[in-house]
């Protein structure tokens, strides 16, 4: 393959798109404004709206968020610690997934306004000096994840956009018109001098090396928001490795299911060949089977603990009111995956992308049973109570996956999809393209 | 800058343009600009240039954020006594975590602005004498010479295997 023919295959998905993608993009649209008119009719008659009440103060917004920041981890996975591995199978995959890690953090971010209530109030965590010297108290978990999720969003989003510089750069010099003064202005004016190469492969390496730590910490801060409370079920020394390896195997699993349709609408193919889908299924076998160690260690201690409100809150979530919420999370989460184990199934397209679907069921279901699940079973039973979420909650449980598509369908369309630097570096290192 | 005369050399690898650059070395021409569509090690190595100093913009960054988490954090406390059980108001461990994540945060800040520093991006001026190949396929050197030495300089580029051009 030639620098020539990557470039061409890349740009061609900026052509301008048939009517089935805007008819797309349309519905997708609808559905955002359907969550934003859920969320806005929350802000006028209250917090009610939704089916949050004592016990269970935390409901769907709460496991929203988790689950979003959680599909944000693989793309920091696959275009950071994957870089510093030097594992090349990433490098046609990577962009999209980073591209699902900015969109994910953004629409996680929205969930704590959302649970708020009063969103206008959110400028209460916000330390800055005020009359009655009243400060947010930094040894709180909430305080953490707050300095943590805009530190992952902002470092995500400036990984994102300097590793599309050159790329920029290459639709510039393709394009005409106002697209092309768009295009000079986003990519900074970089005609890939020598002095910026040299630093920016420099740049590029401080940012992998920046944020694998941060991806690590990021989920084991959110992991904190519970195991720092002293609910049965939250409260537990293993929560940070098992949400960062559950974040993993949700990010990937929906890395599966955004690139198998991009591969194929996009004729990807000769890129995202079938050899990375496989390897993503590999990562994902072990992930899978970290999270299922996990759900098992958690049984573990709870026996070990000789804890009678523990051990009753471990038995009730496998038999109690939420136990099919538990066995779906078990299934997608930890049996469903071991099916990657067949190279067969590994290698076939269908059998990819309904798997990686189950597993985000799987996933979203994880948190409903972990922050539902504890919060209606703990100590006392006379404050034992059940929740189930209002219709205004599906609704803006839909925008926010509307709200993700959207930014994603758009993005395919405006910016380069897979890497075309990336792509190229990687056939001049086979020497594929010296003629 | 003596000269006034430049010429764009445009090349189909980057082993020809490192060639051309070495055999640069000790001639009247002065290579202003190297363009390449990728980082290559080879031209790197023509080119003979030092290491990049963005690390000290990132060390400094993370430096900064480090004491400025740690610092807010126990800033904060102190100005509200929140007492509980005993616990130390200046509570070291819980700070340590707001710490690491403004590290992080001004290394990458540090990261960035080193690395705009350095490149001197956003520039647009470089846009004038460059040859949009070189985003492509080609790796493009821009040289200059004494009015007079152009069509040495082109004839020298050609014979390298590039495609020459006076601009």
């Amino acid at each position: 393959m030639t620098y020539g023919q990557i470039e061409q295959t890349v740009l061609q998905t900026l052509r301008p798109a048939p009517f089935r993608y805007w008819a797309t993009v349309v519905l997708m649209f609808l559905g955002l404004l359907t969550g934003a008119a859920c969320w806005a009719y929350q802000i006028a008659v209250g917090i009610g709206a939704g089916g949050q009440n004592i016990p269970v103060a935390w409901g769907t917004y709460l496991i929203n968020f988790v689950f979003w920041v959680g599909i944000a981890h693989s793309g920091t996975l696959i275009s950071a610690i994957l870089y510093l591995f030097r594992a090349g199978w990433r490098t046609p995959i990577a962009r999209a997934a980073e591209t699902m890690t900015v969109f994910a953090v953004c629409i996680a971010g929205l969930f704590p306004f959302i649970h708020l209530g009063r969103a206008w109030m959110v400028y209460y965590i916000l330390p800055y000096p005020n009359e009655r010297t009243l400060w947010p108290n930094f040894q709180s978990p909430l305080v953490f994840d707050m300095v943590a999720i805009s530190t992952y969003l902002t470092v995500s989003s400036l990984f994102w956009y300097t590793g599309m510089l050159p790329d920029l750069a290459t639709i510039r010099d393709r394009a005409t018109g106002l697209r092309k003064k768009i295009y000079q202005i986003i990519s900074l004016g970089w005609t890939g001098r020598y002095e910026q190469w040299r630093h920016y492969s420099r740049a590029y390496l401080f940012f992998a090396a920046l944020a694998t730590p941060l991806v690590v910490s990021v989920h084991s801060v959110v992991s904190w928001d519970f195991a720092l409370g002293i609910m049965p079920g939250y409260h537990s020394t293993i929560f940070a490795p098992y949400f960062v390896a559950g974040a993993i195997h949700s990010g990937l699993a929906m890395v599966l299911t955004l690139i198998i349709p991009l591969r194929s609408i996009f004729h990807y193919e000769a890129f995202i060949t079938k050899d990375i889908l496989d390897n993503v299924a590999k990562t994902i076998i072990l992930t899978g089977l970290i999270v299922g160690y996990a759900y098992i260690v958690e049984y573990f201690l709870a026996w070990y603990s000789n804890n009678i409100v523990e051990q009753e809150s471990f038995r009730w979530r496998a038999v109690g009111h939420y136990s099919l919420e538990f066995w779906i999370m078990v299934i997608c989460n930890t049996v469903v995956p071991l099916l990657f184990f067949f190279r067969k199934v590994r290698r076939s397209i269908p059998w990819l992308f309904t798997i990686s679907v189950l597993i985000n069921i799987g996933m979203w279901y994880e948190r409903f049973v972990i922050i539902i699940g504890s919060a209606a079973h703990d100590f006392m039973p006379n404050a034992w109570g059940l929740y189930s979420p209002s219709l205004i909650e599906y609704g803006i449980l839909l925008g926010s996956f509307c709200m993700f598509f959207f930014l994603f369908l758009l993005f395919v369309k405006h910016l380069p999809s897979v890497s075309i630097t990336e792509l190229k570096e990687g056939v001049h290192q086979g020497e594929g393209h010296v003629r | 800058m003596s000269a006034d005369k430049h010429v764009m050399a445009l090349f189909e690898n980057d082993v020809r343009a490192a060639s051309a650059i070495e055999g640069m070395a000790g001639s009247p021409w002065k290579l202003e600009r190297v363009h390449s569509p990728i980082p290559s090690d080879k031209i790197l190595h023509a080119l003979k240039t030092k290491k990049s100093k963005l690390g000290y913009f990132t060390l400094a960054g993370g430096i900064i954020g480090f004491f400025s988490g740690i610092g807010l954090s126990i800033y904060t406390a102190t100005e509200w006594h929140l007492i509980i059980s005993g616990k130390p108001v200046v509570a070291l461990i819980p700070f340590l975590i707001v710490g690491f994540e403004f590290t992080i945060l001004f290394a990458v800040f540090g990261n960035v602005l080193g690395l705009l520093f350095q490149t001197n991006l956003p520039e647009f001026k470089s846009l004038r004498a460059y040859d949009e190949r070189c985003s492509g396929e080609h790796f493009g050197l821009l040289a200059s010479c004494a009015e007079g030495e152009e069509k040495r300089l082109v004839a020298y580029f050609q014979e390298k295997g590039g495609e020459a051009r006076l601009i």
